[in-house]
């Protein structure tokens, strides 16, 4: 491996930055760190190059590690967005700087300048100055001189953004050559996706300072894991639809079930659907269209965009489009759809039009976080739970959306059971009675429930833990989903009885490390993991009650179990929000 | 664009604020100047030659002219540490020692030749320990150089310290992958970059010592043809109603400073065209 990343983490005031990113790059590979501004991608290259300390994990290159070396000492090349060159200097002196500073002899020097001069093709510009060029061969000149050294990698900072589109894709093609003449390691730091699929080998997507996810360029636009990276590498339409054992349905409507996952033994759940634009099928009438009716609409608005048509559809109310949600907050669903000059001609359009809508092809996303219900016994409840800022901060962030559900049974908890099952994550108010009501919740339909107190700010830590090893596979997911949306560490706490002898120990750490490589491997998760000794619920109280602002993911599988051992963890849990994961122990078997 | 709209500038047209600057030029600078040379060409020719090349005269230019190009030396390190401090680093007091760094600029230089005179004589704070060491700052050449560093100080300080926030950080960043280590990158990234704001700093610093009078005077002792400086030596020829030979004395300066201050400017200017060339 040519770069090996291992749980960097870099905290800036605290708040981490780049969190827990493990990454390797292969040698000769172009690899484009991809994401909005304050990802972190830009410290995590920065960090690559020495020039900021990480405060937690490993940098190797080339297998050796290079942690603490500076810099100056690391054999980098680095290109930064405004060139960064030294305008006292001519062409070739920048491009000699870094032989000149290893004493190379004058001739050597001339010879490796002319070399790299003929491979950004500026031959003859040796005795201009910066000043005099224009921006696009300036950072020709910056690129020439990264490489003069002969570094190990080339990292390149957003080298494109202070140009205009035209000499952009010119030097985007010369770096490309650059890069594939030389076969050398390349990380390229950038926030436009199509100038990440237009170089990448590999893509990885950074926000809220973690690695999200990495893979090909289309193997990303095609199957994501994440709503982040669905909706951040081109447009998607995230729709809400049902698992069911028959396959995926919109509402009633089912949709073909070549493209979706089996139900994997789980019971039915709400999903969530990523559909391309593209993908979208419009047609006048349902019996002309090719492919799975989803619903009914009307064009809202048309853009002309050159080769393709972009416009805007609004799903029409009643029949099956109404179950049908984008996952937008507010009530007009509507869907993004581009149809190519071929589709134009066959079917064409003007706005306020109604059309049959029908879809090629969907990817379901593995998050089991769909949409949050705000569950109370009474209306004014459920809406004042629903305003919670983090819980509408949480959901813009996973663009889901928030719908209240009354539930007079949650008041009185006498036995009476929900009339329709509760779909998506549900999320009651921490009170004492809590535990009686997650125990409600989580007995008609409820997967996952949220306990949070009236008072709590975004968490800087998630503790993950499971009551048994039955609800493992469920609490990593949902913890890996989670912290994608929430800028915090994670940390599994394994805890084993404070009695546990010389023999069983190393089992608990084995454990540990289990864990960890699960949730790496399965959820692309990074977490850190803590061994600890005692009872269960009585330890995780005292870790809630050490540092404020934490939220703890507690995976049951025995409702019984649960009852006897974390009611009062959930009637004391004021200072921390709380996320009950339930897989059933008797459902286990079939997974 | 011929001869239609054009659009104006917010100061009002050309003719008139050259009007304006041919004016203020001519009555608040070349007019005296002028008088000045007309006066000292009132006397003789070997009289004129003899005031300038009297040993007393002599002496008191190279005491002017050589402090107050020490002085400036001298400003020109300290000042560049100065704005560097100021500017890279954030500490508690950092805008105090700022706004302290001007305060030469507002005082009365003659209230800073008594405090300085306090100081170094042998008997003062400093003085004192300078003394037991053999050195003697007040009343010696040492003691005008002193005088001409305090008053310079800011004309360097404030000089640099734009001109080194300017120097991207992204700059010694390249050069640290590059390889090079600290010093190396000083010497040829920093030092370049912020080389014409220095040499301005030095010339305003060097043309103001040549021309202090108020706080030299007090710590100099004016010893004829040890520590008189030459503005001193006009105001003697002028208290001996010799207003010639202090013309001509002040003619002499007026030629050696404008020619000094003329190529400093001429050297500039061809390192301000080496770093933005062709006007981009």
């Amino acid at each position: 491996m040519s770069i090996t990343l291992d749980q960097v983490t870099k905290r800036y005031q605290g708040a981490p930055v780049v969190n827990d990113v493990s990454l390797e790059v292969a040698e000769g590979e172009f690899f484009v760190l991809l994401g909005p501004s304050g990802s972190g991608k830009s410290t995590l290259l920065r960090a690559i190059a020495g020039l900021t300390g990480v405060d937690h994990g490993r940098i190797a290159l080339h297998g050796k590690d290079v942690t603490h070396i500076s810099a100056r000492h690391r054999g980098v090349g680095l290109v930064f967005q405004n060139y960064a060159l030294f305008k006292h200097m001519t062409v070739a002196e920048n491009i000699e700087f870094a032989l000149r500073v290893r004493r190379m002899k004058a001739a050597e020097r001339r010879a490796r300048r002319k070399e790299l001069l003929r491979l950004v093709a500026l031959e003859g510009m040796d005795d201009r100055l910066p000043t005099q060029l224009s921006g696009g061969q300036q950072q020709r000149v910056a690129v020439a001189r990264a490489l003069a050294h002969k570094p190990q990698v080339l990292l390149l900072d957003e080298p494109f953004g202070a140009l205009d589109a035209k000499i952009r894709e010119e030097l985007r093609r010369t770096i490309r050559q650059v890069q594939r003449e030389l076969n050398i390691t390349t990380v390229l730091v950038t926030h436009d996706q199509e100038e990440a699929f237009a170089l990448a080998d590999r893509i990885g997507v950074m926000n809220l300072g973690r690695l999200l996810e990495t893979g090909k360029p289309h193997e990303l636009y095609a199957t994501p894991a994440t709503r982040f990276v669905a909706t951040f590498l081109g447009a998607a339409n995230l729709l809400l639809a049902r698992q069911t054992a028959d396959g995926i349905r919109f509402g009633a409507a089912p949709v073909d079930a070549r493209a979706t996952e089996k139900l994997d033994g789980m019971r039915e759940h709400e999903v969530v659907a990523v559909v391309r634009p593209e993908e979208i099928e419009l047609a006048p009438t349902r019996d002309k269209l090719r492919t799975n009716y989803i619903g009914s609409g009307t064009i809202d608005e048309i853009v002309f965009t050159g080769a393709l048509e972009r416009m805007r559809v609004r799903l029409a109310n009643g029949g099956v489009g109404s179950q049908l949600s984008t996952s937008a907050n507010d009530a007009p669903a509507i869907l993004e759809v581009t149809r190519t000059q071929h589709e134009q001609r066959h079917f064409p359009l003007t706005p306020g039009q109604a059309v049959a809508i029908g879809v090629r092809r969907i990817h379901v996303l593995p998050t089991p976080l769909s949409s949050y219900t705000a569950c109370a016994a009474d209306k004014a409840g459920a809406e004042r739970l629903a305003s919670h800022p983090f819980l509408v901060e949480l959901a813009s962030r996973m663009k889901t959306r928030i719908v209240t559900r009354v539930e007079p049974a949650l008041g009185s908890l006498d036995g009476q059971r929900a009339d329709k099952p509760i779909s998506g994550v549900a999320v009651i108010a921490a009170r004492a009675d809590a535990a009686a009501q997650v125990e409600w919740l989580l007995e008609n339909g409820a997967a996952e429930v949220l306990v949070l107190p009236t008072h709590i700010a975004p968490p800087q830590r998630v503790l993950i833990h499971w009551l048994d090893e039955g609800a493992r596979r469920p609490t990593l997911a949902v913890a890996a989903s989670l912290l994608r949306h929430v800028p915090a560490e994670a940390v599994y706490v394994g805890i084993m009885p404070e009695n546990a002898n010389d023999s069983q120990r190393p089992f608990g750490v084995r454990t540990l490390l289990d864990a960890r490589s699960e949730a790496q491997a399965v959820h692309g998760l990074e977490m850190r993991t803590e061994l600890r000794f005692g009872a269960a619920a009585e330890e995780l109280q005292r870790q809630l009650n050490a540092e404020p602002d934490q939220m703890l993911i507690l995976g049951v599988s025995d409702l019984a179990q649960f009852r006897a051992t974390c009611a009062t963890l959930l009637s004391a849990a004021t200072s921390a929000s709380l996320m009950v994961v339930y897989q059933p122990t008797e459902r286990r078997g079939t997974t | 664009m011929n001869g239609g709209f054009r659009q104006p500038s917010i100061l009002p047209g050309f003719g008139l604020t050259l009007g304006f600057t041919t004016f203020f030029l001519s009555a608040i600078v070349l007019l005296p100047l002028a008088a000045l040379v007309v006066k000292a060409t009132s006397m003789g020719w070997r009289d004129f030659i003899e005031v300038l090349t009297d040993p007393r005269a002599v002496a008191s230019y190279r005491l002017s002219f050589g402090a107050a190009l020490l002085a400036a030396l001298i400003n020109s390190v300290f000042g560049f540490v100065i704005a560097w401090t100021l500017v890279r680093y954030d500490f508690p007091g950092r805008k105090l020692i700022d706004a302290l760094i001007d305060m030469p600029f507002a005082l009365p230089t003659a209230v800073s030749g008594i405090a300085l005179t306090a100081v170094f004589a042998e008997n003062g704070w400093i003085g004192q320990y300078l003394a037991q060491l053999g050195i003697q700052v007040a009343y010696t050449w040492i003691g005008v150089v002193v005088a001409l560093t305090l008053i310079g100080l800011p004309f360097v300080v404030r000089s640099v310290q734009p001109a080194l926030l300017e120097v991207q950080h992204d700059l010694e960043d390249a050069a640290e992958t590059l390889g090079a280590g600290r010093f190396y990158i000083f010497r040829r990234i920093i030092l370049p970059t912020i080389l014409p704001a220095l040499l301005t700093g030095f010339t305003l610093a060097f043309a103001r010592a040549v021309g202090e009078y108020g706080s030299v005077i007090f710590i100099a002792g004016n010893l004829p043809l040890k520590t008189e400086i030459t503005p001193l030596l006009i105001v003697i020829k002028l208290e001996q109603f010799e207003y010639a030979a202090a013309a001509a004395l002040g003619f002499i300066m007026l030629i050696m400073s404008f020619a000094m201050l003329l190529s400093i400017n001429l050297l500039q200017a061809w390192g301000r065209r080496r770093l933005t060339a062709s006007g981009r």
